[in-house]
C-alpha cells in the first residue's frame, strides 16, 4: 500500500479519536479564553505545538510575566512520552527519505501509533500516522476554535468533572494495546505495580513515570531474551 | 495582560520542545535499532508511559472516576468501540459523579 493511500487510510480510520481531540479542544478553547489569549495566539499555538497535555500544562502558568523556564519544564515533562512513542516507531518508518521522516514526524500522535500497530504489515505506517495526525490537526483546531469562540456559553458550567476525560482516552489506548499486542503484557503490568507504588511513596510525576517505564523496558527485554534463549 | 511578544516566544519554544520530543526518540531509536531483539523492547514502550500515568490517577480517582475508568475498560475489552467507552466514561462522571462523590 502507498504512503498516499496509507494516510488515506489513517484519516478514514481515526474518527473515535477525532471525537475525543474535539471534546479536549473545545476545553482548551474555553480554558484559553478564560486565561485572556487572544483568539489568534491560541490558534497559534495549537497548530504549532499540537498537543493537549503539553498545552493544558502551559496554561497553568499563563500569567505576566510568563515563566518561561517554568512552561518550558512543564511541557517537556508532560510531553516526554512522545520520545517513547517515537522509539516504538523505529522500526517501522523505513523507506523513507530522511527529510520526509524530519517533517512528518511533526504530526506524530498517540492514536495513530496505538492504531498503526493494529494494521496489516502491508499498510505504510508513516503514512497511516501522518493521515491519523492530520485528522487529529483537524479535530484540535477546528474544536479550539469552537471553545475559543462558544466559551461564553459554557462560564456558568462546571466542567471539573472533565478533568478526568484525560485517563479514560488514554484507558481507550491501553486497552488497544491489551487486546492487539501480540507479546505479552507483562511489561505493562510491571510498569503499572511500580507507577502505583512510586506514587504511594509520594514520589514527583516525572519520577513515577521515569520508574515504570524502565522498569516495563527490563521486563520486555528479560522477555526478549528468554525468547531468543 | 501577557505581552505579543512574550506569547509568541512562549509559543515558538513549545512547539520547538514538541518536535524535538517526537523527533529525538525517534532518532534514539535508530541509534539502538541493530541490537538484536530490540523491537519488541521499544515497541512496549509507550504502553509503560501509558500505565505510569493511569494508575496513579485511577488510584486518586473518585468513586464516579473509577466506575467511568471500569465502563470504560470493559467496554473496550467487549467492542473496541472508543466512541461508546469515552461517552459512557464521561456520562457517569457527569451524570453521576454529583451523587456518588456526594459527602
Amino acid at each position: 500500500m502507498s504512503t498516499w493511500q496509507s494516510a488515506l487510510l489513517g484519516i478514514r480510520t481515526s474518527g473515535d479519536y477525532f471525537i475525543s481531540t474535539f471534546l479536549f479542544g473545545v476545553m482548551f478553547g474555553i480554558a484559553a479564553a478564560a486565561i485572556g489569549i487572544e483568539n489568534w495566539q491560541a490558534m497559534l499555538m495549537s497548530a504549532s505545538v499540537f498537543t493537549a497535555s503539553g498545552q493544558f500544562a502551559a496554561l497553568e502558568f499563563w500569567q505576566a510575566p510568563l515563566p518561561l523556564g517554568t512552561i518550558a519544564l512543564s511541557v517537556t515533562l508532560v510531553s516526554s512520552r512522545n520520545l517513547l512513542l517515537g522509539m516504538a516507531m523505529t522500526h517501522h518508518f523505513d523507506g523513507h527519505s530522511l527529510r520526509r521522516r524530519l517533517v512528518l514526524l511533526f504530526l506524530l500522535n498517540d492514536p495513530g501509533v496505538v492504531n498503526s500497530f493494529r494494521m496489516d504489515d502491508e499498510v505504510d505506517r508513516l503514512g497511516y500516522v501522518t493521515g491519523y495526525g492530520v485528522s487529529m490537526m483537524t479535530s484540535w483546531l477546528c474544536s479550539t476554535f469552537l471553545g475559543l469562540n462558544a466559551a461564553h456559553l459554557f462560564a456558568t458550567l462546571d466542567l471539573g468533572a472533565v478533568d478526568f476525560a484525560g485517563p479514560l482516552v488514554l484507558a481507550t489506548m491501553m486497552m488497544l494495546f491489551f487486546k492487539n499486542s501480540k507479546t505479552k503484557p507483562t511489561p505493562w503490568i510491571v510498569a503499572g505495580i511500580v507507577a502505583l507504588i512510586l506514587f504511594e511513596f509520594g514520589m514527583a510525576d516525572y519520577l513515577v513515570l521515569l520508574g515504570s517505564v524502565v522498569a516495563g523496558m527490563i521486563v520486555a527485554i528479560i522477555q526478549v531474551r528468554r525468547a531468543y534463549g | 495582560m501577557v505581552e505579543t511578544n512574550a506569547t509568541l516566544i512562549a509559543i515558538a519554544m513549545m512547539a520547538s520542545i514538541l518536535y524535538l520530543t517526537r523527533i529525538t526518540g525517534y532518532f534514539i531509536g535508530l541509534q539502538l535499532r541493530h541490537i538484536r531483539g530490540i523491537q519488541p523492547v521499544l515497541e512496549a514502550l509507550p504502553g509503560c508511559a501509558f500505565m505510569a500515568i493511569l494508575a496513579p490517577a485511577v488510584r486518586q480517582g473518585s468513586i464516579s472516576e473509577m466506575i467511568a475508568m471500569t465502563c470504560v475498560v470493559l467496554i473496550m475489552w467487549r467492542s473496541n468501540n472508543v466512541v461508546l467507552a469515552t461517552g459512557t466514561g464521561m456520562a457517569v462522571l457527569l451524570l453521576g459523579g454529583p451523587y456518588l462523590d456526594a459527602g
